[in-house]
């Protein structure tokens, strides 16, 4: 990402429309390729695309395993649903009347916070149960995580808007 | 927002430049965002039209074998050995079935080294996958046609069901098939545009047929030929195999 908004303060000192918070930008951009590769992921498990495009690692033990659902849920349909989540957000922290908005800064925290977790869950199923590597589900992982730490910047605007 | 009343002019000016800046701002970010939306959407929808429109035939298709004629012309086993060996030992093979794994590994090695090297028999496998109850059964039989484009059939047979435990219940085994092609150095560009094709389904539709026909209705189905003759086994070790042909080779001499 450029840093081009860096440069200029999130609020104007004399009150005009505060910049889009760059932060929210970067995680746009984030949820929207986990968006693509979730997709990816959930029309593979629905049988859409045919054989997987897996240069490395095994797929088809990992979507395979048990751990590929949570109850009658594909863990694919989750990523999808929680990227969807994100890249809301993060579109609505854009619009001039949100950019300081506390509320969304602490959704995207936890949102983002809970996704790491969960990733690292299931990166840990595919590392140490399944003994098998999706490199989707892995590039799945370093997205959130990376949303997450795009995510951090939101803190003080957290306790902005509290105070 | 407006400057208030009394707030020198050069503050609305300020608001205004920074208001272009934001614009501006957001533009890029919209252009960004549309490129990656277009790539990655684009991506995904490339993957979703390849599969539905050329997608790997992995069940039974719809063929005419009426009769005895095209069905025979249509099955094809393959062999391995001495064609003028006088001997044909048939197996009727499902990949996905623990039997024919044991089978492939424990004792098809033993005929290997001893009748088929010595020339007394050949090998030959009609493929027979039980679709009702295994479901990569059907794609692994093509996955192992493809192979034999590439001379590599058997090698492959003898990987696909060393690895069976690993692709049998995968939900889409085309990624596991593609990585045992590589294991057993196919060309993996040619082995995947074979799989990802209908290439063989109609072979190993014929061969299933030509099973049905001849009576099979389980895995491994083991038939010896010898003498003009033909014999289903009811045993499969090694042993039995020798015995059974050394019974009908008998035959011929006391003929």
């Amino acid at each position: 990402m450029t840093d081009f908004a860096s440069e200029t303060p999130p609020t104007d000192p004399v009150g005009g429309v505060a910049a889009p918070p760059t932060n929210r930008m970067v995680i746009a951009i984030l949820a929207l390729i986990g968006l693509c590769v979730a997709l990816y992921l959930w029309a593979h498990n629905a049988g859409l695309t045919g054989p997987i495009v897996c240069g490395v690692g095994d797929c088809a033990t990992v979507q395979s395993s048990e751990y590929a659902t949570i109850g009658p849920i594909p863990v694919s349909s989750i990523g999808v649903f929680g990227y969807i989540v994100v890249l809301a957000l993060s579109f609505v922290g854009l619009q001039p009347a949100h950019r300081e908005s506390p509320l969304i800064g602490g959704l995207l925290l936890t949102g983002s916070g809970g996704g790491v977790v969960f990733s690292g869950w299931l990166t840990y199923l595919e590392a140490f149960v399944i003994n098998a590597w999706c490199q989707y589900c892995v590039i799945s992982a370093i997205l959130i995580t990376l949303i997450f730490l795009a995510s951090l910047p939101e803190i003080p605007r957290l306790r902005g808007g509290t105070s | 927002m407006r400057p208030h009343k009394g707030e020198p002019d050069v503050s609305r000016g300020e608001d205004r430049r920074q208001a272009r800046e934001t614009e501006s701002e957001m533009k890029k970010f919209y252009y960004l965002f549309g490129a990656v939306a277009v790539i990655g959407i684009g991506a995904v929808a490339y993957n979703v039209g390849n599969g539905m429109f050329g997608s790997a035939v992995s069940a039974p298709i719809e063929l005419d074998l009426g009769d005895d004629e095209a069905l025979v012309e249509l099955a094809q086993g393959v062999e391995k050995g001495d064609v003028d060996a006088p001997v044909t030992i048939v197996e009727f093979g499902d990949f996905q079935c623990p039997g024919c794994g044991s089978f492939a590994l424990s004792v098809k090695p033993q005929l290997d080294g001893t009748l088929v090297a010595s020339g007394q028999a050949k090998f030959v496998f009609y493929d027979f996958p039980i679709v009702s109850i295994h479901p990569n059964a059907f794609l692994a039989a093509r996955a192992a046609r493809c192979a034999d484009d590439q001379d590599k059939y058997w090698e492959y047979h003898e990987t696909l069901f060393r690895n069976q435990s690993r692709w049998a219940t995968a939900s889409m085994p085309s990624s596991a098939f593609e990585g045992y092609a590589s294991e057993v150095g196919l060309d993996d560009g040619d082995f995947s545009a074979c799989l990802s094709s209908d290439k063989y389904a109609d072979v190993v539709t014929a061969n299933m047929e030509l099973g049905t026909r001849m009576g099979v209705s389980g895995t491994p189905s083991i038939f010896i030929n010898a003498n003009g003759k033909t014999r289903r086994l009811s045993r499969f070790d090694f042993e039995s195999i020798q015995q059974e042909i050394a019974n009908m080779t008998a035959t011929e001499g006391t003929n």
